[in-house]
């Protein structure tokens, strides 16, 4: 795996042709969890699939769509073009040196612009295509979910808790508040989280265990490498019809 | 309650200052062999008109705004397709001239989508959902929603439809809708294809890569029985939607805390 660690003849040498890039955010995760939440979670999983893919492993954008948690304290956002912008430099500097696949690992649920950035990426760039796997928590097959709550996630809940308490425990507060919200998630389009829970929480913390987010990590990162080596033979294979 | 649209004069909308807009917007693309590549804007059409005449708050229903982001279709005869900038910018002046004379609530009813996602993600002209939220956080006293009525109504539709699970394109769905609505438009010999790749890969790899037949979906099991109870259900759905989502929104009640 190369990283930041790499010299550029390292990356001459290697001629990586998957490279990893973890979008990650810095906004308010209620009374217990850090701010940098999302940035840890990215850092930590990009980490773990470009070790699992020998990918080059790029470091992770901090900042992304927070907006949505409105005037809440420790946010701080970039507008959707913004990222969307970031995102294209970014593919078009790593087009230019031979990469043909950029994986995005996105751990902010409200980067709604990737999807229409990276489709149209895909359109301009010529032998580089992006993806963006699904973002979904993995389950372990024939096994029982690992979260009882993680339909009713949307932020700092017991997911996102359980996978800080694995990774970085000594980050987690005890003073956990559940929020217990009904509305749909797309409420937040609609309105901000200082006003749907003040408490800063949609989800259940309270149910979070370290045991559970080690179970979690584990089945995302395999599933993730799953989901990355799926997609990179699809790609090839339909390259190669194209030219044929 | 009223409903005001295309025909009528500016001194109605003075007599009677609608609350809520309703902007329909769809995409121009290929429909399999069978069907026109003006679907969605015809399904969505009836849809939009129907939804406005059950609306309980008068309503401005715009006309539908006929081109979206339809890039996986790019360069199939037929397809005009936006970039999303594009359509986000119309979405975007559109309910800031509305706002500019005191019509407060926007609704985009953003494509038919699919009973294949849930109405917190949309099915295709995907930008729609940013450009919502940013109008949102962005405008002081302004307050836009989007749906999608095949989204909405998506418990219906997985009673009415044999192949919902395997919907997205010129399908079961969208063929039954149409012999509902236009059977004149609808050709003989709706095809059958489900690609096995997941719908994301439509980001990366163009439609007709991904399924030649031009169809996504099993077109052959569509009746115009299915559409018109489809139909119904998804304007109800719509409606309920909208409604419901306003009501929380005035009220903001949904949030409680447990310490």
């Amino acid at each position: 795996m190369l990283d930041a660690a790499a010299t550029g003849g390292d990356i001459a040498a290697a001629r990586p042709q998957i490279a990893v890039l973890g979008i990650g955010a810095v906004e308010q995760h209620g009374r217990h969890l850090p701010v940098g939440t999302d940035f840890l979670i990215t850092r930590e999983l990009s980490q773990s699939v470009a070790a699992e893919l020998d990918a080059w492993l790029l470091p992770p954008i901090p900042f992304s769509l927070s907006e949505c948690h409105g005037p809440m304290e420790g946010t701080v956002w970039l507008k959707p073009i913004t990222l969307a912008a970031v995102l294209r430099d970014v593919a078009r500097s790593l087009e230019a040196q031979g990469v043909r696949l950029l994986v995005i690992l996105n751990s902010h649920g409200g980067n709604f612009i990737l999807e229409p950035a990276i489709e149209q990426l895909n359109r301009e760039l010529t032998s580089l295509r992006v993806v963006l796997p699904p973002e979904v928590w993995a389950e372990v097959p024939g096994e029982p979910p690992i979260f009882e709550t993680g339909k009713q996630e949307v932020h700092a809940g017991e997911a996102e808790t359980s996978t800080i308490l694995y990774y970085a425990p000594q980050l987690v507060r005890d003073d956990r508040r559940d929020g217990p919200v009904t509305a749909g998630r797309e409420f937040l389009d609609y309105t901000t989280m200082d006003r749907i829970n003040p408490e800063g929480t949609w989800g259940y913390p309270t149910r979070a265990n370290a045991a559970k987010g080690e179970r979690a990590v584990r089945a995302r990162v395999r599933a993730l490498a799953a989901f990355i080596r799926q997609a990179w033979a699809t790609l090839v294979a339909v390259q190669s019809q194209a030219t044929t | 309650m009223v409903t005001l649209n295309l025909e009528n004069t500016a001194w109605d909308f003075k007599d009677c200052p609608p609350e809520v807009a309703l902007l329909p917007l769809v995409c121009m693309e290929p429909h399999g062999p069978h069907l026109p590549i003006g679907t969605d804007g015809l399904i969505m059409s009836a849809i939009a008109r129907g939804v406005a005449e059950r609306m309980s708050r008068s309503t401005y229903l715009l006309p539908v705004w006929p081109l979206g982001t339809s890039g996986a279709h790019l360069g199939q005869p037929g397809c005009v397709s936006l970039e999303y900038q594009t359509l986000w910018a119309v979405v975007r002046d559109v309910a800031l001239s509305l706002h500019a004379h005191q019509i407060r609530h926007v609704v985009v009813l953003n494509n038919h989508g699919s009973p294949l996602t849930t109405t917190t993600r949309p099915q295709g002209n995907a930008v729609v959902k940013t450009a919502v939220r940013q109008l949102n956080y962005e405008t002081q006293g302004l307050s836009a929603i989007w749906v999608q009525p095949f989204a909405a109504a998506r418990a219906a539709f997985f009673e009415i439809f044999a192949a919902a699970e395997s919907d997205l394109h010129a399908g079961e769905i969208e063929t039954s809708l149409m012999l509902h609505l236009a059977p004149d438009l609808v050709r003989a010999g709706a095809p059958d294809s489900v690609p096995a790749s997941p719908p994301g890969y439509l980001d990366a790899i163009p439609f007709q890569r991904l399924s030649p037949a031009g169809v996504w979906g099993r077109a052959s099991l569509a009746s115009a029985k299915k559409g018109g109870v489809a139909f119904a259900a998804a304007v109800g759905a719509t409606v309920d939607y909208i409604e419901q989502t306003f009501a929380a929104l005035h009220g903001e009640t949904q949030t409680r805390s447990v310490g």
